[in-house]
Formats: C-alpha cells, structure tokens, sequence
C-alpha cells in the first residue's frame, strides 16, 4: 500500500528527485559537475521560476487537445466564448441583460440560449463561460439559498449567495470550471451585485460586463450611465448596450434578455430581436429613442459633405 | 483559426432560366471585431460576367486589380470581350501562379456566354485559392458560411428559375446561411445576370 | 497600448493618436507624433510594430510628396490610400513585410468631401465614416456607433473624440496618457489642443 501510494504522491523522495532533475535540465548553464556539487538538491532552491502545469511531458498541447480550439469544435471541454452580459446597479435597482448567441467556432449554434439563470425570486445569476458549468452551480445555489432561508428564517444576502458560489467554485480551481457570473439580487442593503468567477475572483460592483462582447458593452454602458437613472432610462441604457455588442461583436448577438431586479425581486421585461433593434428599435416601450438604433438608421439623410454655397445650389 | 476566416465573408453563385445570379454579404470582420458593413467583394469584369471574391481581405482587393489589369490586356490584344469560360481560366491560371505562397481567396465566377448560334447560355464556376476549376450546373458556394450554404441552397434550388425566382432563392439562401455563420453577414448584395441587363439589388440582413 | 482614433464630421476629418513610444516595460517618449502630414488635405495615424511604423510612414511621406512635386498637385486621399494599401499589400508577401496599422484621412478638394480609410498591417482598406486601431477599437466603435454624427460642428466632434479618450482611458489595463490630435479639412492641416 505504502509503495502504491508513494508512487503517485508529489512529495515522495523519487519524484521531488525527478522534479529537481527536471528544473535542472532546463537550466542550461548548469554542467554536469554543477549538479552533482550540489547533492542534487540545488536547484530546488533556486530554480528558475516556473508555472504551474499539468504533469505531461508537453503541457499546451495537452491543454489543447482537451479544449476548445477555434478549430476543433469536437473537443473535450467546451469554452463558450461568445457572449455578452451586463448588470448594473442605479437608484431603481438593478438592470440585468444578456444576448442569447452560442457559438462553435464559426457555427452559431443557437440564437435563443437563456443566459440570465433564475436562482429563485430575488436572485438573478448570468451565464458566460461554460454553460453547464454556469446552470448546474448556480441551481445548485438556489439550493442552498432555499435551506438557508429554512434554517435562518430569513431570506440570504447577495453577499452571502455569491460568497457561497465563490467558495464553491474556488474549491475546484484547476480542474477546468470556467464560468464568468455576476449574481444579482435585492436584500436588505439594498440592490446589489457581484461579480463571481472560476479563478475564485469575487467583486463587488455597481456595474459588470462580460464575455467577448463586454468591451462593446461598456462603451456605450460607461458613457450613459448615472446613478440616478429613472427604470425607462435604464432599461434603455442595458438594451443598448447589449444591442452595440451584438453589433460590432460577432459572437454575440440574436437576441437580448432584459431583467429588473426590484425591492420586492426581479421582473422580465422583454426579450428583443437584436437585429429589429438594429432596424426598429424596441417599440413602443419606455425610454425608446423612436427610431432604430443602427448607425445608419440613426444618422439618415445626414452627411459630411460641405460644398460651398454656391455649389451646393448648383 | 484559419487566415480564411480573419475578415469573414462568404459568396454564392446560381444558375437560372437563361440567367444567373450572385450573391455576397458585406461584412469585413477583423476576426471578431465587425468593422465595414459595405465591403464589396462582387465586381463585374464585362457587361455580362461578374466575379466574387471572398477570402481575405487584402487579396480581395489586390485580385480585383490583376484580374482587372489582365483583363484589360486580354480586351486590348483580341480586340473583342472576354468569354465567361476564358475568363474562368484566366482567374485559374492567376491564382496558380501563386501556387507556394497562394493567394487566401476562393473565387466565384457568374455570367453569360455567348453560344454559337448567337444566343447566350449560363455560366458559373468556382475555384479553390489555387485554382483548381469546378464548373457546376446548379451553384456554387465559397467563403466562411460555404458549409451553411450547400445546406441551404441543396434544399431551395430547383432548375430552371425564371430571373424573379432566382433572385428569392438565391436571397434566402444566403441570408439564412449568413445568419447560422458568425464571420458573414451585415447586409448583403445580390446580382441577377441576364442576357440584356443586370438587376443589382442590396438586401437588408442581420445586423448582429 | 498603442491607440488611434479618427472620425469625420461637417468636412473635416479628426485624428488622435496616443503620444507614447513603450519599449517592454518602459515608457521611453511621452510625446511621440505618430499622425504625419502626407500633403496639403491629407493625414495619416500609424501604429504597430516599432521601426516598421516611422520606416514605413517616412516611404509614404517621400513618395507621396513626389508625385506632388512631379504632377504640382496632390494625389486626392481615395488616390493615396490606394497606393498605399498596394505598398503594404506587396510588403506582406515580401520576406520581410511592415507591419503597420494605419488611419488615413483627407479632405477632397474637388468634391467638398472629407474621407476617412481604415488600413491594416495585411492591406485591408475599406471606408469608413469612422475609425479606430488597437486595443482602443474595442470600446470606442461601439461608443461612436451610439455617438457619431457625420454632420458635427468641430465642437461637437472634438467632444464625441473626449468621450472615446475617456472611455479608454476608463477601461483599458495600459492606458495611452497623452494624445495628439489633427484635423484636416479644407484650409488643410491643423494641430488641434483637445
């Protein structure tokens, strides 16, 4: 048992030994009379620094081989990596909207995917990264946020929420989870949300966005928002913002989920074709500028030209 | 991600009733990045002979040049218009001069060509970015969405589609391709190629 | 990060372009000009691989400035932007090609009309009412999608140009700190205080 367990544990004289060797080996200035002046042990102090890695002879190709390279959509692990959701916080509460766009490698292979989760009435949690990942955990919140309400007889904070799935996540760091989550929600502090990732970074914030679409996102975000804008004004504002990365990003688009969080938990507002955005705009809701939201729509008739007078009459 | 995939775009071309047609979309990507809405990669070449060109950006337009500067030759010694079918050749031969260090496009040829009793006769052909030639009788697809648009396009065409009927074929077919390809997209533009005129047309797409 | 911005309004073009001139790490220029004057009604912002940038801008500049002193007019900007895609366009597949980014704006005398090209490394170029290179893209299209207005007085372009500055400067990790900014239209060339 003893043998069996040494030969696949870390720390074992033989593979701290195999370690070493290796370490050397990559230092090439090192000759073969330095190695042994050192018992063997020496580079184990002063090694060159190195980053941590799987245990296979070429660790990026095997990274590769496992996940989701442009090329090869039949790998292992899939890595959702068009997306764009946003959440922000303002006097009314909090505004949540994501678009809906899953894509494998230049394949769209859903325009309706729902990338905002329901963890129960008060809590909203987003989707970017891993999709399974990002359902299974956050249900699996929900959970634990119901037995905390039985156990406690009050409801949990965001705070809390996030901090369980921040610990939760951060206690399988390594192993390939890959999620980029903002949970959302109203508790007695008032609106709040977190940002919660697989690298076990937890923020606390009063405006996120992410996915490859974020930087298009926060664009438009950044420019228009205010602490006190009204509910129209801020719905308008995630819906345009959600609109500007379906536009410029191309793995984000189809269509945008707009959620409120209120006092009294969140409310779906509506789902909107992001291309009818682009065209029509929202319609008759509150906050619609009235026309379409598309550069050349907004900008008709309009040009740069500036002949002189007497041209122009001509 | 392969260099034919950096700035997007795809092209498809159809044979009609004694017409043709040509379709592409607009968009110029720079991978991800969307960042022309009004790229033309369709050019014509003679009053009856059109070209798409989708690949990389950068050979779109250097191709463009040569095809047009070599046509020109062509024009000036034969003293006469170039043939669809001679023109095919000269877009193969160009692209195979580049054999070792090709150029990323993937050409599509439309038009009409003059048959021997003094009518005209559909023309269509594609090639790979070396230049290997594919004369097909019903279409023909290249670019980053050519995947989506042999499913698209086995499923709605049919023989013998009077110019109108083509013109909604070749539409659909491209318009709901480009919407399952996240490279193409951003509008597009259809060419329908007659005997007598050409019917240039921009259509309204998605815009995400 | 290298940063360029450029957008057109009620005939002229505006161009801004980071002043930093980075080496690894280190800062090594706080004002570097990198939009050069190419002729009379015509701009151009570079950006990419360093030495390649001043090498190749400084072969435009000369050649550009030739045909002027040969024909005693300027090429118009559609002209010389086709030119110069065709210098880069040829570079690429030569053994050691340029690899600059490039922004260039002009204002056509004959047609009253200001003009914008957006030209990369592989000789892409296309027109485009504005424009921008390097990390900054990636929040300032989606802001000038929101924002630009092709018929904007000077005032109103300069703040639309703040506001892609600021966004920038907001959220990228490295951000440029200066700019230098550049205007062209028909009284020809201008440095502009933002």
């Amino acid at each position: 048992m003893n043998t069996f367990l040494e030969r696949y544990s870390s720390t074992n004289a033989v593979s701290q030994l195999k370690r070493a060797q290796r370490l050397a080996e990559e230092e090439d200035e090192f000759t073969d009379s330095a190695w042994g002046s050192q018992a063997g042990y020496g580079q184990l102090m002063n090694g060159p620094p190195s980053f941590t890695v799987p245990n296979v002879p070429d660790p990026s190709s095997f990274l590769r081989l496992h996940t989701d390279d442009h090329a090869d959509p039949n790998c292992r692990i899939k890595i959702q990596h068009g997306t764009t959701t946003l959440a922000f916080r303002f006097q009314g509460g909090v505004i949540v909207a994501v678009d809906s766009r899953a894509t494998a490698g230049s394949y769209i292979a859903s325009g309706t995917v729902k990338k905002v989760i329901e963890i129960n009435p008060y809590l909203l949690g987003t989707m970017a990264g891993g999709a399974a990942d990002c359902q299974y955990w956050e249900t699996y919140l929900g959970m634990h946020c119901r037995l905390h309400e039985l156990r406690n007889r009050e409801r949990i904070s965001v705070s809390a929420a996030s901090k369980y799935l921040s610990n939760l996540v951060y206690s399988y760091k390594g192993m390939g989870l890959s999620m980029g989550t903002m949970i959302c929600g109203w508790d007695k502090t008032g609106p709040a949300i977190f940002y919660v990732d697989s690298d076990g970074t937890r923020l606390k914030g009063d405006l996120f966005s992410v996915g490859s679409g974020s930087t298009f996102a926060y664009g438009v975000l950044d420019q228009g928002y205010r602490w006190d804008l009204t509910d129209a004004e801020a719905q308008e504002l995630g819906r345009r913002s959600i609109y500007a990365a379906g536009h410029r990003d191309a793995f984000s688009g189809n269509t945008c989920n707009l959620y409120h969080v209120k006092e009294n938990g969140w409310e779906f507002i509506a789902n909107y074709d992001i291309s009818k955005l682009h065209y029509d705009g929202p319609g008759d809701v509150a906050g619609s500028p009235g026309h379409g939201y598309g550069y050349g729509i907004r900008v008709q008739g309009r040009s740069s030209a500036n002949p002189p007078e007497a041209t122009a009459a001509a | 991600m392969s260099i034919m995939d950096h700035n997007g775009g795809s092209v498809i071309a159809m044979v009609g009733k004694d017409c043709v047609a040509i379709a592409s979309d607009l968009r110029l990507g720079d991978r991800a990045l969307s960042i022309s809405s009004n790229f033309q990669r369709i050019f014509p070449i003679t009053d009856r002979i059109y070209v798409g060109l989708p690949g990389l950006g950068t050979d779109v337009a250097t191709l463009r040049e040569r095809f047009r500067f070599r046509v020109n030759m062509y024009t000036i010694k034969e003293e006469r218009e170039i043939e669809p079918e001679t023109f095919a050749h000269l877009v193969s031969s160009t692209l195979y001069e580049h054999r070792f260090g090709p150029y990323f496009i993937e050409p599509v040829m439309a038009g009409m060509s003059k048959t021997p009793s003094g009518g005209y006769k559909p023309f269509i052909a594609a090639t790979d970015l070396i230049g290997c030639l594919n004369f097909a009788k019903d279409f023909v697809v290249a670019g980053t969405a050519s995947s989506k648009l042999y499913g698209v396009a086995e499923g709605l065409w049919e023989p013998d589609l009077e110019p109108e009927d083509l013109f909604e074929t070749i539409s659909q077919t491209l318009l709901n391709a480009a919407d399952r390809d996240a490279f193409s997209g951003w509008g597009a533009i259809v060419h329908i190629i007659t005997k007598d005129k050409i019917i240039t047309r921009t259509l309204k797409g998605r815009m995400d | 990060m290298e940063t360029s911005f450029a957008i057109t309004g009620k005939g002229y073009v505006l161009m801004a372009a980071d002043t930093t001139a980075a080496r690894s790490i280190v800062k090594m220029k706080t004002d570097e000009d990198k939009i050069k004057t190419l002729s009379p009604h015509l701009l151009m912002a570079y950006s990419g691989e360093p030495g390649d940038t001043v090498q190749f801008a400084e072969y435009v500049e000369r050649n550009i400035r030739l045909y002027q002193i040969r024909n005693v007019y300027a090429l118009r900007p559609a002209a010389a932007a086709s030119w110069i895609r065709r210098s880069l366009a040829e570079s690429l597949r030569s053994r050691k090609p340029y690899s600059v980014n490039l922004l260039l704006g002009g204002y056509d005398t004959s047609s009253y009309n200001p003009q914008l090209f957006w030209i990369d490394y592989l000789g892409t170029m296309t027109e485009v009412p504005f424009a921008a290179h390097g990390y900054g893209a990636y929040f300032a299209l989606s802001l000038l999608d929101r924002y630009h207005d092709p018929s904007a007085s000077l005032e109103e372009g300069l703040d639309t140009l703040r506001r892609c500055i600021d966004e920038v400067s907001k959220r990228l990790v490295v951000t440029p700190g200066k700019y230098k900014v550049k205007i062209v239209d028909k009284d020809g060339v201008r440095e502009i205080e933002l």
